[in-house]
């Protein structure tokens, strides 16, 4: 085992950090305390992934005949600390990079990966993820929104919740019930956010401006092209995304960062010889490199080519731990960062909120650990 | 980076399954607090599992695998000194390892008894001897922890000094306690496992109640946790990395010893249950090298100066 980055691992770090360095305004920090999904930060999020896809390192990990580079998870993974660790210039074309694009290659029709893929690899595309429902958020595949064939065209009703982007995204990556069978019964539409019948709804939150949605349909029309594989199959496909997608965001990194950030802080104040802040403070830090080396096990299957199983649950939950010991500390030992103090500070601290909710609920990880890593019987349904 | 278990490991990790498995589960009339077997210790020295850190192929990090490993058995084995701080003195030193901080010598020790070795660390440097009779005060039926413990009736006059800074031995020292904390807490975890997929109350098995499932699976997130970076500190050899591999065991063991003998009920109270064995050694690892505070306090040292 080699518990270090190899000499071209870490170049590639070091180019990203210098892209960065170059490429960021002055006043970044301020900046992205702007809601992720924020118009201000969702114009310079299509700005920066012009810039950085001009430089080969929006989706470097692509197999090559879309474009990328063909570069191993290690070095995806590489790239999402980065990026994350700064808050994200990307903004919502993460999504895109990780798992949309890579689902699209999969599934995807001809006309489809011609008409999606070159514009997210120019980073001209937001999309947002219309899976949530009032009555349908860890119990996803109860899901009712429903889209009908009618002469041709799906016509789809119903109503998503919690949507992040939705506001200014382009394309809905939406799941509908085409039938009453549970999970074979859901259907992927594409849909263009501007197609007439939909509304969107900002819902206040404390992730910061313009993050989540209800999104409304109302006898929304979209053509038989707009399905995404065949009716009955979106389980099947957002399975395999997920597979794409199962670490989630690396928090690890900006948590970390934000430690070490709040403990210089403290430092210049004084205040860290305490022994109660620096107990504290290596707990978080024990937390935080716990979940980073929990997460590149599972990097570590994807790179052997193995299948990656319910232990990327574990993975991600002690993400959320570690996400979460970070802002207490901040909170406790550094409050002024949370009150005007630290734009950096207040940034992560309104993002790590979403750690153990988005995605799949903490709860839901617990579930699939005590299933399928410990083989627990199970509950009674 | 490179996470994956090479043949050479998976090779010595199946030898040590094949050689334990007669002492994979607890003598049926065997009620003792702790458990100890020196027909297993001495199997496991003659193999040469408690020395593949000098082996190139193998080294730190397949020895910490090998203390994790065997923390799984319900036997208590001097693993951790033998295989990471041992190698780093003096191999040729006799076993068991007993190590000992020079400031805290009022503490009981593990394996302490005649004819073991003594290493005392601290601000004189690192120090050994091997124990005599009027070294050890037995500690009698008194002991509330798996493992057999002794204290030290006082230290001899001359003591060999050893050429090996005290930083480097207190790294490794944390190392092999966290290791072997991993294999006692997964060793604990599959006995709660165990009973609670078995044990049926209002006609279910009590690990079909959320009210256990969701408090298992955060046990397993820690254990993983603990694993992976003692691993990582046995890799690295950094101080950084050994304290907080040793603060999130400690800080593991705090949050389930006392979940894990609930889940059990009643069971969770006696002796016929072995869940004690490793969770009544983990308590002992609780206090090495003064607990969490001072291993937080290691880890902030190094991480931030």
């Amino acid at each position: 085992m080699d518990f270090t980055w190899n000499e071209e691992q870490r170049a590639f770090r070091d180019k990203l950090v210098a892209f960065l360095d170059k490429t960021l305004p002055e006043d970044w920090e301020e900046f992205s305390k702007h809601g992720p999904a924020s118009p201000a930060l969702t114009a310079y999020a299509a700005q920066f992934c012009r810039e950085i896809a001009g430089e080969g390192m929006l989706f470097p990990h692509w197999p090559k005949e879309h474009g990328g580079e063909g570069l191993s998870p290690w070095h995806q993974q590489i790239l999402a600390e980065v990026m994350w660790e700064v808050g994200e210039p990307r903004g919502g074309q993460y999504m895109n990079v990780n798992w949309i694009g890579p689902t699209l290659m999969a599934y995807g029709t001809e006309a489809q990966k011609a008409k999606y893929l070159p514009q997210i690899a120019r980073g001209e595309m937001l999309w947002c993820q219309g899976f949530s429902e009032p009555n349908s958020g860890s119990d996803l595949a109860s899901l009712r929104t429903r889209a009908e064939l009618v002469d041709g065209q799906y016509r789809i009703n119903g109503q998503k919740i919690w949507t992040s982007y939705a506001g200014l995204a382009d394309t809905c990556f939406l799941l509908t019930r085409t039938s009453d069978d549970r999970k074979k019964g859901i259907t992927i539409l594409l849909v263009p956010m501007d197609t007439p019948g939909i509304t969107v709804r900002q819902i206040p939150s404390l992730i910061g401006e313009g993050d989540i949605h209800e999104v409304f349909f109302d006898d929304v029309m979209v053509p038989l092209s707009a399905r995404f594989g065949e009716e009955g199959q979106a389980w099947e496909i957002i399975s395999y995304s997920l597979k794409n997608e199962r670490l989630g965001i690396p928090r690890y990194q900006l948590a970390r960062a934000a430690l070490d950030r709040a403990v210089n802080t403290l430092k210049t104040r004084s205040r860290f010889q305490r022994e109660a802040v620096r107990i504290e403070a290596a707990r978080c830090a024990a937390l935080t490199e716990a979940a980073r080396i929990a997460c590149y096990a599972i990097v570590q299957k994807r790179v052997d080519g193995l299948a990656v199983g319910p232990e990327a649950s574990s993975a991600r939950f002690a993400v959320v731990q570690a996400e979460r010991a970070v802002c207490e500390f901040v909170a406790e030992f550094l409050p002024e960062a949370l009150a005007g103090g630290s734009a950096f500070l207040q940034m992560h601290h309104q993002r790590g909120i979403v750690a153990g909710i988005a995605s799949g609920a903490a709860e839901i990880q617990l579930n699939i650990i005590a299933s399928d890593v410990l083989e627990l019987p199970r509950e009674p349904r | 980076m490179d996470l994956s278990i090479n043949e050479d490991q998976t090779q010595v990790l199946d030898a040590i399954d094949g050689l334990t498995r007669p002492y994979a589960s607890v003598p049926v009339h065997d009620v003792a607090f702790a458990l100890t077997s020196d027909e297993l210790d001495a199997e496991i020295a003659m193999s040469g599992f408690y020395d593949v850190l000098a082996i190139e192929e193998l080294g730190a990090v397949t020895a910490a695998m090998v203390v994790e490993k065997l923390g799984r058995l319900p036997f208590a084995l001097e693993a951790g000194a033998s295989s990471l701080v041992r190698p780093l003195v003096d191999a040729e030193l006799p076993r068991p390892w007993c190590l000992v901080e020079e400031g805290n010598l009022d503490a009981p020790v593990r394996f302490l008894k005649p004819g073991a070795t003594v290493l005392v660390v601290g601000a004189s440097g690192v120090r050994s001897f091997t124990a005599t009779a009027e070294h050890v005060r037995d500690a009698g039926d008194e002991v509330l922890f798996a493992y057999p413990m002794a204290y030290l009736a006082g230290l001899p006059d001359g003591m060999t000094s050893h050429d090996v800074p005290v930083a480097t031995v207190l790294a490794a020292w944390r190392t092999a306690a966290a290791a072997e904390a991993a294999g006692l807490l997964a060793g604990a975890l599959a006995s709660v496992v165990t009973y609670v997929s078995e044990r049926k109350q209002f006609g279910r098995p009590l690990a079909t109640f959320q009210a256990l499932r969701h408090r298992l699976a955060e046990a397993q997130v820690l254990v993983n946790g603990v694993y992976w970076l003692a691993l990582k500190a046995a890799g690295t050899g950094d101080a950084g990395d050994a304290a907080m591999a040793l603060l999130h065991a400690q800080d593991a063991a705090k949050r389930v010893n006392y979940d894990f003998h609930q889940m059990l009920g009643a069971m969770g109270m006696t002796l016929e249950h072995p869940l004690h064995l490793w969770t009544y050694r983990l308590k002992a690892l609780s206090a090495e090298l003064g607990g969490r505070g001072e291993q937080g306090l290691a880890a902030a040292a190094a991480l931030w100066g």
